[in-house]
This record gives C-alpha cells, sequence and structure tokens, in this order.
C-alpha cells in the first residue's frame, strides 16, 4: 500500500490557483502576530483555520473560525484554535493558522475527484452539506471533461433547482462552475500523481465561483 | 483504417477453415461438443476435429496434432485443460493460424499469480506466432451468414445488430433469445477474459463492419477503462450502442471478478462512463433485448411524443391509463390529439366508454364493426402531433371475440398500416392463455418489421432509450454544424 501524502488547505490551494482555478486565498500565519498582520493585509472580516496534516475535520475540533472582524479578534481566535485543537488531536503536527478572507455565502457546492481502478480520474459534483452525505446526490464524469459534460454534470442532479435560486436565495452561475469543473479535469490530468481531491465547500454565486476549502492527496 | 480493420477480423468471424483441438471420439468431451455444433450450424468450410487419441467423430478423421492437418487453419477452437495451452499455442504458430479462442477456463479468473502469468505467456505466444487469441474463458464467435455458431441446433436468421458479450451465457441467451424475437444478427462474440482482443476491439471491429447496424454489449469489467471509454464514445458516434454492465452490486462485483477476473467499479462511474460516451444503458437482458429490436426496426430518431392505444375490444380502459402513466413516468410525452382527431374519434365510436384523449380506447369499435375500428386507428396513428404508435392487443380478449380469422384481418391491417405510416408501430403482446396464438402472431408482425413488446413498461423503456439515443446524437450533429 502506497503511503498518501495530505497536503494542507495552504498548499492545496497555491497549487490550483497558480493553474487558474478560483479558490480564497489562504495564507500561513505561524503565529498570532503574523495572523494578525494577514488579517490586516487582507481586511477584515477573516477566517482562520487550523494548519495542520494530521487534522482532518478542522470544524469539529474547533479549528475553524469564521467572521473576524478585528486584529483583536483574530488574536484571541488564534488561541482558542490551537488550545482546542491540541485537546482534540493530541500530538497533531501544527504548522499554525491560515488567514483567509470571510466571503459572503453563496450556494454551497462540492468538486471532487478520487481514483477509479478501471477508468482513473473520475470527477465528482454536487450540492454541499446534507444532500452529499446522506442523499449522495452526485454525479459523476471521467476526466478529461468537456465543456458539455460539466453542465450535464451539475444539471443531473436532483437537487439541480437549488442552484436555480431558491427561496430568494440568488441564484448560481452555471456557466462559472462548468468552468470551474473543466478547469479542475485540465488540472488532474496534468498531475497524475494527485490521488484525491476535494473542493468542499465551493461557493457559488450569480457571476463566479470560489472554492472556499481545498484537499488534495497524493 | 476500417478496411484494416475488417480485414484484420476476418479470419474470426469468417474462418476459411476451423480446427477444434480437445476433440474425442467420445461425444461428451468438450471438443467434441464444439465439433457438433458447427456441423449442426452448417459451416461450409472445412472442420478439423484434433485429439491426441485420433479415431473419428462426426465422420471427420480426428488428427493427433495440429501440426498434422493438410490444409490451411484460419480458427482453432481450444477445449483442452490450461495446463497445456502453451505447448498448443506453439503448434498454432508452426501451423501460421490466424485466430485462437479458448472454451478453456482457469486462467486469471481463479485470481492466482498462475491463472495470471499463464494468460501473459499466451499473449506473448500470440504475438510472436502472428495470431489473435479470443477468450480464454469464452464460447467465441457466432456469425449466422457465415454458418458459425456456438449453440447447437437453430442458428437464426443473419441481420443487422452486433453483440459483444463479456459472459458465454448471456452471449447465448442474447443469440436465443434474437432467434424468439425476430433480432437479427450480423455477429456476436463471447470474450470471456479478453486476454487479448477484448471489449474495445471487437467494439471497433462492429463500429467499422458493414453488416452492423447497432450494437448490444454485456459487459462486466475492463482492463483498460479508457481505451474502453474512449472506444465506445467513437461507436455511438456512429451506431447506437446499447451496454448492460453486469456485477454493479457487491455481489454482483464479487461474482464478476471469479466469473472473467473484473475489477469493481463503482455502479455510478460506470453509469457515468457510459452516459459521457454516448451509449445507452440499460440494466439486464430483458431491456437490452427489448431495446436492440427496437433500434433494429427503427433506423432515425423519431421524437418522443407517442401515441397510445390502450384497447382494441374490452378492458382497454385501465390500460390506456397505465399505458399513459408508464409512458409519461419514463420520460416520453403522451400529448392531447388534434381537434380535428378528436371529433372524428367521436363520430367514429361515440362518446360512451371511450377514452378519446391520449392514450385513446377504442374499444367501442367492437359494436360498429372493423371499419369504424381501422379508421379510428389509422386517425390515432396519423395524428401529426405523435412520432410513435404503441398499441397494445389483447389476444386472450380478441380471440373468443373476433375468432382466428378476425385476429388475422385486425393484424393484416396494422401491417398494411406499418407500411404506409411513415412512423414507427410498436405492438404490445401481453402474455396470458392463448399464447399459442399470441407467438404465431407476434411472428407474423415481426416478419412486417412491427417489434412485439410483452408490456407497456418494457414498450416504453425502450423506447424512451431509442430516443435518447437518437437525440444525444442529433444534438452533437448540431453542435459540429454549428461549430
Amino acid at each position: 500500500m502506497k503511503t498518501q501524502k495530505v497536503l494542507t488547505e495552504v498548499e492545496s490551494k497555491e497549487l490550483l490557483a497558480k493553474d487558474g482555478i478560483p479558490v480564497v486565498e489562504a495564507r500561513l500565519a505561524r503565529n498570532k502576530k503574523e495572523a494578525i498582520a494577514i488579517a490586516r493585509e487582507i481586511g477584515f472580516p477573516v477566517v482562520l483555520k487550523i494548519v495542520s496534516p494530521d487534522v482532518v475535520h478542522k470544524t469539529d475540533s474547533g479549528g475553524v473560525r469564521l467572521g473576524l472582524a478585528n486584529a483583536t479578534r483574530v488574536g484571541r481566535a488564534y488561541s482558542e484554535i490551537l488550545s482546542s485543537v491540541r485537546q482534540a488531536y493530541p500530538g497533531a503536527r501544527i504548522q499554525g493558522v491560515s488567514v483567509q478572507q470571510m466571503v459572503p455565502p453563496g450556494v454551497e457546492v462540492i468538486v471532487g475527484m478520487s481514483k477509479d481502478v478501471q477508468f482513473g480520474p473520475v470527477l465528482m459534483f454536487g450540492l454541499g452539506g446534507i444532500l452529499v452525505e446522506v442523499l449522495k446526490d452526485v454525479s459523476f464524469r471521467i476526466a478529461p471533461v468537456s465543456k458539455r459534460d460539466a453542465g450535464e454534470m451539475i444539471r443531473e442532479i436532483k437537487g439541480y433547482p437549488v442552484l436555480d435560486g431558491y427561496r430568494g436565495q440568488e441564484p448560481a452561475s452555471v456557466t462559472a462552475l462548468e468552468d470551474l469543473i473543466v478547469r479542475v479535469s485540465e488540472f488532474v490530468e496534468k498531475n497524475p500523481q494527485i490521488e484525491e481531491l476535494d473542493l468542499n465547500p465551493v461557493f457559488a454565486y450569480p457571476d463566479r465561483a470560489v472554492a472556499v476549502d481545498a484537499r488534495i492527496i497524493l | 483504417m476500417s478496411d484494416d480493420i475488417l480485414k484484420q477480423f476476418d479470419p474470426v468471424f469468417y474462418p476459411k477453415s476451423i480446427a477444434v483441438v480437445g476433440a474425442s471420439a467420445d461425444a461428451m468431451k468438450a471438443g467434441s461438443y464444439w465439433v457438433q455444433t458447427l456441423v449442426s450450424a452448417g459451416y461450409r468450410g472445412p472442420i478439423y476435429p484434433v485429439g491426441s487419441r485420433g479415431g473419428s467423430i462426426a465422420g471427420l478423421e480426428i488428427y493427433r496434432n495440429i501440426r498434422d492437418i493438410p490444409g490451411e487453419v484460419d480458427y482453432v477452437i481450444v477445449a483442452i485443460p490450461s495446463r497445456s495451452v502453451l505447448d498448443l499455442l506453439d503448434d498454432c504458430a508452426a501451423k501460421s493460424v490466424r485466430a485462437v479462442q479458448f472454451f478453456t477456463a482457469g486462467f486469471s479468473e481463479l485470481d492466482t499469480e498462475s491463472g495470471r502469468s499463464l494468460e501473459e505467456r499466451m499473449v506473448e505466444k500470440a504475438r510472436w506466432g502472428g495470431f489473435r487469441i479470443i477468450g480464454p474463458n469464452c464460447i467465441g464467435v457466432y456469425c449466422p451468414e457465415h454458418r458459425v455458431s456456438f449453440l447447437m441446433g437453430a442458428i437464426g436468421e443473419p441481420g443487422c445488430v452486433g453483440f459483444v458479450s463479456q459472459s458465454g451465457g448471456i452471449a447465448g441467451k442474447l443469440a436465443t433469445n434474437g432467434m424468439a424475437r425476430g433480432i437479427g444478427y450480423s455477429k456476436g462474440v463471447s470474450f470471456g477474459n479478453g486476454i487479448d482482443l477484448d471489449a474495445s476491439d471487437f467494439l471497433e471491429y462492429l463500429a467499422a463492419d458493414p453488416q452492423t447496424r447497432v450494437i448490444g454489449a454485456y459487459l462486466e469489467g475492463t482492463r483498460d477503462g479508457r481505451r474502453l471509454f474512449n472506444t465506445m464514445r467513437e461507436v455511438s458516434s456512429v451506431k447506437p450502442l446499447v451496454v448492460w454492465k453486469g456485477g454493479r452490486t457487491e455481489v454482483g462485483a464479487r461474482a464478476a471478478r471469479s466469473h472473467t477476473g473484473s475489477l469493481a467499479s463503482s455502479p455510478s462511474v460506470w453509469s457515468a462512463v457510459l452516459k459521457q460516451a454516448g451509449a445507452v444503458e440499460v440494466h439486464g437482458l430483458d431491456e437490452l433485448t427489448d431495446t436492440l429490436l427496437l433500434f433494429q426496426h427503427a433506423e432515425h430518431w423519431q421524437g418522443a411524443r407517442v401515441g397510445v392505444i390502450g384497447g382494441l375490444a374490452d378492458g382497454g380502459g385501465g390500460i390506456s391509463v397505465s399505458a399513459g402513466d408508464a409512458c409519461t413516468e419514463i420520460g416520453l410525452e403522451v400529448p392531447p390529439l388534434s381537434d380535428q382527431t378528436d371529433r372524428a374519434l367521436r363520430e367514429l365510436l361515440g362518446e360512451v366508454g371511450s377514452i378519446l384523449g391520449n392514450p385513446v380506447d377504442v374499444s367501442q369499435a367492437q359494436f360498429r364493426g372493423f371499419p369504424a375500428l381501422f379508421q379510428a386507428i389509422e386517425t390515432v396513428a396519423g395524428d401529426a402531433s405523435i412520432d410513435f404508435v404503441l398499441i397494445q392487443q389483447d389476444v386472450d380478449i380478441l380471440l373468443p371475440m373476433y375468432s382466428r380469422a378476425g385476429l388475422e384481418t385486425i393484424n393484416d391491417f396494422f401491417i398494411e398500416l406499418r407500411g404506409r405510416l411513415g412512423k414507427p408501430l410498436v405492438m404490445v403482446l401481453p402474455p396470458g392463455p392463448v399464447e399459442q396464438e399470441r407467438l404465431r402472431l407476434e411472428q407474423k408482425l415481426l416478419a412486417a418489421s412491427i417489434p412485439v413488446l410483452s408490456s407497456v413498461e418494457r414498450a416504453a423503456r425502450a423506447i424512451f432509450n431509442v430516443n435518447t439515443y437518437f437525440r444525444r446524437r442529433e444534438i452533437e450533429a448540431g453542435q459540429r454544424d454549428a461549430a
């Protein structure tokens, strides 16, 4: 069995951004002072997330803090994240926290890739949260995925009407999602060493889509 | 390119001579079965039985070694234990044979290192010897036109449907169901473990083969998923490709591994691959044969609007209602008919006891005679708002009412109508207590290019499959024109 290497969110997003896949940039802060400085540069409000190759469930372990509106809150959140993660994952290697912009809410979707024994890289699309986990409402295509394939993936899921604007929520741009899926397909084809990829969630807006969290496994 | 592939497969589907290795004077041996099968199929070329003990079978001399055969040998069927196959392949190379099919099993499907390495050495020998391997663990080739078959007994009429099957059992079922249901095959093949020629090779061939217009496939797995995907995409852009993937569940996948040594992908990945390749996915033998039958009779996309005639005599009400449900639920349209049609039906049938929309229940015509019945059917069938006509005919109801002669008249009318209608007519003949009469009518209608299915649900599913394929192809053609 090959040993897997899980890239951190910061590393994953760097690779993705280089290939033109829209991500919310995450910068690594090794201490409280750096976190505050980065937050000032990005502009408040910001999000802080734990950066550790050993922490799989960042939110469950108290490793994520959202909507931090000023330097004081960023500083406090930094300490709180570190102490609760250390409690949940004793011995975890912690590189620091990532600081990123707090983006406005959009329709949550996920885009992923896993390798199939017979067909190689398979792309997955679904709506975020419960619809993926409980209802398995996802669609698949093997790479390379054309724009039309991507369009079919998006429209194929049962939850598609949610993307079309639901309860006053603004509709999500199908074109932007198609484009993102095609770029991810090109990305995984170009990097065959990638075994698994998760953009979860991606926020879809009326005019664009952006990956809020990302994870790559080599 | 396509000439090359046709030439390359000529010795596989049109062999000039066939040797059967593993034959003996004992009729119970597998090799002897193959000799008798070829004889019963009426194969016209020389058949050379080969067996270490010599003697004769079916009036044919048994040669002790393939090298002893006086004439040239195109195709070899092997039915000897797996431990002897490597020596045999040396003999085949010495004899300059073109293709070797292994009925013999006991290779990678056993999931052993020795099984896998034996297969590798067989492929090496084939490369070196300049011949191709079909199988192992398969029943090989079916080509009614050339009178080559894997079935003892009836061989069936040649036609335009080709198939590839990883399983011999399913290949046999496809052939026999085809004979019973009027599906004519150009050629078919069971390729088992597919160590040399596999699904992709045969699909490429069938796509190029001028005799083949529609292709069905039963697959359990593939060694080269990428190639299979690319092949299926190319094939389905020129001919309808209908695929049944076996081993969709965990239990099925486990069985597929020991059946043909196939690895498992998730069923959703297979479904995605088939859709992406433009193939039609079906989920069983019934749906596969139903869909192939319909493709055989529907050469072009006809649209998704169905006119349903649910009853020709008594009992048509509920059948019409449920037929409307079956079509609509699967994604076909059952549009209202024109005002003109509506008026004409009112006049012909009267309103009491009739359903005059779509689906239509024309059973009231039983009180007004055949002219009214036929005119009502023709009015519905001719309505410009429908593309397909789906008729349920309950032979058990019609026979006591009209007698056999009446049934003949009714079906002669359908055949005549089909000839001038310009749109497909699909007939549902549900099984019932007058099976012989029903089967006779089925054959009569099939001979006149009217596909016959056993339930409205199955018919609706098959019509939907045919439509999905042609609609997709039309969209792709549109996109190419636009580009």
